[in-house]
């Protein structure tokens, strides 16, 4: 109850975090609801399907973890920590936060669910998809409940895991670290490595154990095994390429603005860094899959698909701006000390939109080069 | 301190400011000379910060008048009070509050860069201070690898680097030992003497005091050595319990 009672206290944007991982849940609770739908109506190539949804799992997993990192209300305070409510008592906190948020998102969902098939409430698109979502007329009630069981236990299991206290002391530390990031190396070896694979096996033939939507010929598992590979490499790299944009923007006799934002860019390359490298990966990813579908395609581009995509490009892209957000806050102490020391609120900003170009100048073109190279060879 | 105002750089005429609806100064008025140190002395909670802010331009007082050189601060505007502290003032506060992620010579020289002077201009200056302060082999070290009264060092000489017309001190050594506290004050005060800087150092110890030119007393936002009207608040205390 005290989880609840401190929730409803929180500030607009945090609330709004919190709904966004609902959001997250519900959709994902809804792709494996139809899914276990289609699964019910052709039980034959249902365990492939099943599986697809587990890239929009994991980003809203992925997303839980990071709000829950950023929610004001399960760091320690002075206040609560005064009443017994220490660091080991905020992680359980947490963890029934996301675990609130995900089932009321799993909730949202078996509504939608069963209004689209149509509980004959007479709302507006009562029964819209009764074709898609009948399946053969009986629901498993076992199953139903395990789906959407699936998002909530993984997201609290993940953030019960990532805010534990003994990991939260080692990230409190270490401030002010600017030491590089090790990933770069294998981040950049890796993603090689992945578009070489996508390359050669998009050339191979046409026996397809995981067959591609679309009109797509090649050879699928290496594909999408190269794919893999170039996210993954993509995410080790973000770390370090983020460390690198500070490292050059603090070089060359920098003045007061370069210097404070080349350092604070540095110092936070771990914590921007891997989301951005996700979001770039899944970004270049998403215009790589475009490049797979046009006219006349065996298996054309579904509505599911679409929610799929949308989940996993949104999950993506607010962990970047819940990753902004903390660190945004991370610099909060820093910025009012140096405000004490007289420093202009204006050269601050300043800092903070060098900051941001300098992101936006290094991550946009390549995110572009690695879709152009990811692209070519499925566009044959 | 009975100076005419004339001959002080800074001076307030009877300050009063609340915080969150609380009182914490009521009816303030003093005057700093130039070159001179003034310690703002009391106990806990009694406006030492609050007054130090308000001098500073950090806050502008509800009632009364803050002037420093011959002009106005409380009518200011957020963007002017900002420039003149930029320029003219310099603030250390309890908590060596550097920035963690620039290393000692960067911090001292912070305030010269961001007047837009030259690196290697800044850097000279800021380790001509450090050498002065004894912190001259902490320069190139993050303040986290450093004990606590060598990063309050490096904050003093950031404050002094930017040769300020008036450095406020607020309670620079609350958070050392007594050996390391008596030498930052001392180093502090010396400094700060032999380049005619004006310091108003709020502290909570009687030796502190002692280094200074003139003590201010404090208690409950009301100077304690100005003369009290008779037996106030004698009545609002006589509280049966």
């Amino acid at each position: 109850m005290l989880a609840l009672r401190l929730a409803r206290g929180s500030r607009l944007l945090v609330q709004l975090r919190r709904l966004l991982v609902a959001a997250a849940s519900a959709g994902v609770g809804f792709l494996l609801l139809c899914t276990l739908m289609w699964a019910v109506g052709h039980p034959e190539g249902a365990l492939l399907r099943l599986l697809w949804c587990a890239v929009p799992a994991a980003a809203a997993v992925q997303l839980a973890v990071a709000v829950a990192r950023t929610d004001p209300g399960t760091r320690p305070r002075p206040g609560l920590s005064a009443i017994g409510l220490g660091p080991v008592r905020l992680t359980a906190y947490a963890t029934v936060t996301t675990a609130a948020s995900c089932v009321l998102g799993s909730l949202f969902a078996l509504l939608a669910f069963w209004h689209l098939r149509g509980d004959g409430s007479g709302l507006p698109l009562d029964g819209a998809s009764r074709r898609l979502l009948a399946g053969n007329g009986t629901v498993p009630a076992g199953a139903v409940v395990l789906l959407l069981a699936a998002v909530p236990v993984l997201a609290s299991a993940a953030v019960a895991c990532a805010l534990r206290p003994s990991v939260r002391e080692r990230a409190a530390a270490k401030p002010g670290t600017t030491s590089a990031p090790a990933g770069l190396p294998w981040g950049v070896a890796l993603t090689a490595a992945g578009l070489a694979v996508e390359t050669y096996a998009s050339g191979g033939g046409d026996r397809t154990p995981l067959p591609l939507p679309g009109r797509f010929e090649g050879s699928p598992a290496g594909v999408l095994g190269g794919w893999a590979l170039t996210a993954v490499g993509l995410a080790l790299a973000g770390p370090g390429i983020s460390h690198l944009c500070g490292w050059l923007l603090q070089s060359a006799r920098p003045g007061a603005v370069r210097l404070l934002a080349g350092r604070a860019l540095m110092s936070q390359a771990r914590s921007i860094g891997r989301p951005l490298g996700v979001l770039c990966a899944v970004v270049s990813g998403t215009f790589a899959a475009a490049a797979l579908y046009g006219p006349g395609d065996r298996r054309p581009y579904g509505v599911l698909t679409g929610l799929g995509a949308v989940l996993v490009i949104g999950c993506a892209l607010a962990s970047v701006l819940t990753a902004a957000a903390e660190a945004v806050h991370s610099r909060e102490e820093t910025n009012s000390a140096l405000g004490e020391a007289g420093t202009p609120a204006a050269v601050l900003r300043a800092a903070a939109g060098v900051r941001v170009l300098a992101l936006a100048a290094v991550f946009a073109p390549l995110t572009w080069i690695v879709a152009e190279l990811a692209a070519a060879p499925l566009g044959r | 301190m009975v100076a005419p105002p004339d001959d002080d750089v800074l001076w307030a005429r009877s300050v009063h400011c609340s915080l969150e609806g609380s009182p914490a100064l009521s009816g303030v008025s003093l005057g700093v000379r130039e070159g001179h140190v003034l310690a703002v002395r009391g106990p806990r909670a009694c406006g030492k910060t609050t007054l130090l802010r308000c001098l500073s331009g950090q806050l502008v007082p509800q009632e009364g008048e803050v002037w420093f050189d011959g002009h106005p601060v409380h009518t200011l505007s957020r963007a002017q009070r900002e420039r003149l502290r930029a320029e003219r003032f310099a603030w250390i506060g309890p908590e060596p509050s550097l920035v963690p992620e620039l290393n000692g010579w960067e911090n001292a020289a912070l305030p010269l860069l961001l007047r837009g002077t030259s690196q290697r201009a800044a850097k000279a200056a800021a380790m001509e201070w450090l050498e002065r302060l004894d912190v001259a082999d902490c320069a190139g070290r993050k303040p986290a690898a450093l004990p606590r009264h060598r990063r309050q060092r490096i904050a003093v000489a950031r404050a002094l680097t930017a040769r300020p017309t008036v450095l406020f001190a607020d309670e620079p050594t609350a958070s050392l030992h007594a050996s390391d506290r008596a030498q930052v004050l001392r180093t502090l005060t010396t400094a700060a003497r032999s380049h005619g800087v004006t310091v108003v150092l709020a502290t909570l110890d009687e030796d502190a005091a002692a280094l200074a030119d003139h003590c201010l007393p404090l208690v409950d936002g009301r100077r304690a050595d100005a003369a009290t009207p008779e037996a106030e608040g004698q009545e609002a205390c006589s509280l049966s319990v």
